[in-house]
């Protein structure tokens, strides 16, 4: 249990990025470690899911929202908030913050997020780019499963799920 | 946990069963059932094999409507599919075949939990390629089971881990990087996502809807995560990740 709890203390930065995308950032405190195991419960609500801070700032118009909010940390940036770039996409513009702390993303806030129609408001809360590095932070102690396309038997034998059962993986 | 592996349809099966049902069941006639099936399935079919009843079909000398009431159940569920996810998803390739191998595997899935929990198993994972079904949990002290999802630019690491639970206890995995001979991007479309991972309630929702989003991109993401119940990643071809709301509630910490 020790090492599940340090491993809690390191997901909290990437529970606040994940809740803050669906829940704007006022929401979210309450909703950090403890409550894993409900994590069943929807909080899917249909509700707007705008902005929470104006910004100000870059309106360059590049592809990806996502390179954007990385790119800063790559470079060792000052601590500090980051203004992503604004990105048209079909169906109006997302714009993210990411704040730097230490080097390492602590937050990212959705300062805008498509709200062309109601249907588009929809599609920003169903699927919306992530901070790899912060919130998909892979912990794997206790993986007892692998997924990732279809292995053929030779990929499968240097895959990771090989070396699971190799090592008589426990849990 | 005890592991039984095993190699089927062209990849490998591994059955995970947790200590807490180890003992009390004799796995191995079951294992042996469950082995079988997948080997029957596979028999009717797959296209590798010259005298399966896919391949005599697909060569012409056995008509559909003369076929197995499997085989027709079957095509009928994939052209069902294949209505649900607007098209993205079929069983019918470029050259006309008949080709129902994107959802037998996830048949066999289904039906290899369908055999274990008959037999009295409440703790299980069944992992076909990357593609998986669980039920109960992995420990006593872990509840539900723990399951990585491959880094498709590295694959010695991980995107992510996520708690496969009584809810939602099924997930695969499509890339266009894999073994991609069951999806065909629809010729208006351009290749968007090098990755999509789906988790449902069911293993066989969750893998057309990950070849349904390599297949349909974007605007079959957005429909999915609208019409089902499923939590979804997803990688671009910039590396861009993407997940909804359900994903990141079943993201493990």
């Amino acid at each position: 249990m020790r090492a599940r709890s340090a491993f809690f203390a390191g997901m909290g930065s990437a529970a606040i990025i994940a809740i803050g995308w669906q829940a704007g950032v006022g929401t979210l405190v309450s909703a950090l470690p403890e409550s894993q195991a409900s994590a069943s419960g929807t909080s899917n609500s249909a509700s707007s899911a705008t902005t929470s801070n104006s910004s100000t700032s870059t309106t360059d118009t590049s592809a990806a929202a996502p390179a954007a909010t990385t790119a800063p940390v790559a470079s060792g940036p000052a601590d500090g908030t980051y203004d992503g770039s604004v990105v048209n996409t079909r169906f109006g513009t997302v714009q993210v913050q990411a704040v730097i702390s230490g080097g390492k993303i602590t937050d990212v806030i959705a300062v805008k997020l498509t709200d062309a129609d109601r249907k588009s408001i929809a599609i920003s809360q169903q699927v919306a780019p992530m901070v790899r590095s912060e919130v998909l932070t892979a912990q794997s102690a206790h993986v007892a499963n692998i997924s990732g396309g279809t292995y053929t038997t030779q990929a499968y034998l240097q895959s990771l799920q090989s070396a699971l059962d190799a090592a008589g993986f426990t849990g | 946990m005890a592991v039984h592996s095993f190699e089927t349809m062209g990849t490998m099966v591994s059955i995970r069963i947790a200590d807490a049902d180890l003992g009390t069941i004799d796995a191995i006639p079951v294992l042996n059932e469950v082995e079988h099936n997948f080997a029957q399935l596979n028999e009717t079919f797959s296209l590798y094999r010259e005298d399966s009843e896919a391949s005599r079909i697909a060569s012409g000398e056995l008509a559909l409507a003369d076929s197995s009431e499997l085989m027709r159940d079957e095509y009928a569920r994939a052209l069902q599919w294949r209505d649900r996810t607007g098209g993205a998803f079929t069983p019918h390739r470029p050259d006309d075949v008949i080709d129902l191998s994107g959802t037998i595997k996830a048949v066999a899935i289904d039906q290899a939990a369908g055999i274990l929990t008959e037999a009295g198993f409440a703790n299980f994972s069944v992992n076909v390629g990357g593609d998986l079904t669980t039920a109960g949990n992995q420990a006593e002290d872990i509840p539900g089971w723990i399951t990585g999802i491959v880094e498709p630019s590295d694959r010695n690491t991980l995107l992510a881990a996520v708690r496969l639970t009584e809810e939602f206890p099924a997930m695969a995995t499509s890339g266009s990087a894999e073994r991609g001979e069951h999806i065909w991007l629809r010729p208006e479309t351009t290749k968007e996502f090098v990755q999509a991972s789906v988790i449902a309630n069911d293993i066989i929702t969750a893998d057309v809807l990950a070849t349904a989003i390599i297949s349909g991109g974007s605007e079959t993401l957005n429909q999915i995560t609208q019409d089902f119940s499923v939590a979804v990643v997803t990688v671009g071809l910039d590396g861009a990740v993407q997940a909804n709301a359900k994903f990141q509630e079943l993201v493990a910490r």
